[in-house]
């Protein structure tokens, strides 16, 4: 190789590149990987679990592989998404009881946690002082995260952990521009 | 190079950390020209000077996700060189010592010593990148023992200056009082 062939080298060293950022993303999303596995071994539906934890990976290597905002976005956006995930796991066996019957408290939990990682979400970006992209990439990783165990749930724990999230993200708008109205 | 284009290397290549590939090719073509010029200089062979420099290249590219902002790309870059230099230095002078049976087996320093001198070539090539292109031709002329374009007093005086200015650079990117 004595003769530079700059294309040539431009091509490898740019491979190169890649192949380190997609080491990094993999070795990135192992703890994900580590909380699917567990939460599949205590899940009710296994499958769900898994398929929902596979989509929060392999969302969590694209973003760390990327680079940039939605790189930084992964790690607040999954300790975010842990919260309503922990929740849902603590509160599984526990039913809430009245005369008309038993009520599973895990759709309130989707809701809270929801509502927690969305507030968490919303927090860490202003502070930051991040744009829409590290936003919906945190927000993305975060729901992804707390529907692995709100999925199991069924579509009520989806939509509370959804529902709980936007309620959490527009308080946190909500409060930023009145106290900017204020002062 | 000059302080701007320093500046400008340290932001791309703190760009490209970030994961912006749009600043790839501008790196790329601020690194090679200086990169090659070191390997020139080190190997003093033009075969062997393009293959530690596309080597080197390679490995700047491929730590790039790891570059530490707070650091100048600059050194650091010419640092993976010169290390690539003296490496592939090294395997030339190996295979030329195994094809002579009654040269000794150079293989005698300890694995921790290596690592030690690894790491300390490493820095001191980190500190050269700082230097004037002067310093650096007088202390590369140095460490190869081959004649510099001045000689005499002047050159010892020169080569002096480059040592001084070396260990200050040292002591600054290490923090050492």
């Amino acid at each position: 190789m004595a003769s530079t062939d700059l294309p040539i080298l431009l091509r490898r060293a740019r491979w190169g590149y890649e192949k380190t950022r997609v080491r990094g993303a993999l070795l990135g999303v192992m703890p994900i990987a580590a909380i699917v596995l567990l939460a599949a071994c205590i899940a009710d539906h296994p499958p769900l679990t898994i398929t929902v934890g596979a989509a929060a990976a392999f969302l969590g290597a694209v973003f760390l592989w990327y680079g940039r905002a939605p790189q930084k976005a992964v790690l607040p956006g999954f300790t975010a998404g842990l919260v309503p995930l922990f929740l849902v796991v603590g509160v599984n066996h526990l039913h809430m009881c009245g005369p008309d019957g038993c009520t599973s408290l895990c759709m309130y939990a989707c809701a809270i946690g929801g509502l927690a990682a969305g507030l968490g979400v919303s927090v860490v970006s202003y502070r930051r002082g991040a744009g829409p992209a590290f936003w919906l990439s945190a927000s993305g990783i975060a729901l992804l995260t707390g529907a692995i165990a709100c999925a199991g749930v069924g579509y009520g724990g989806v939509a509370g952990l959804v529902l709980g999230f936007g309620a959490g993200a527009l308080s946190t708008v909500a409060q930023r521009r009145i106290g900017r109205r204020a002062s | 190079m000059t302080e701007s284009e320093r500046a400008e290397v340290d932001q791309l290549m703190a760009r490209l950390a970030d994961g912006d590939r749009a600043v790839f090719t501008d790196v790329f073509h601020l690194l090679w020209p200086p990169i090659e010029r070191l390997c020139r200089g080190l190997l003093k062979n033009d075969a062997d000077a393009a293959d530690a420099a596309q080597e080197a290249l390679q490995k700047v590219f491929e730590r790039a996700a790891a570059y530490d902002k707070s650091r100048p790309a600059m050194p650091w870059a010419l640092a993976i060189a010169g290390w690539e230099c003296r490496t592939l230095a090294r395997k030339r002078t190996r295979r030329r010592e195994t094809s002579d049976e009654n040269q000794a087996e150079p293989g005698t320093v300890g694995d921790e010593e290596r690592l030690v001198q690894r790491d300390l070539v490493e820095a001191a090539l980190g500190a050269l990148g700082h230097l004037p292109d002067a310093d650096r031709e007088a202390l590369i002329a140095t460490y190869w023992d081959t004649a510099a374009p001045v000689t005499g007093s002047t050159f010892r005086k020169r080569r002096e200056r480059a040592l001084d200015r070396l260990r200050s650079a040292f002591r600054r990117i290490y923090g050492i009082d």
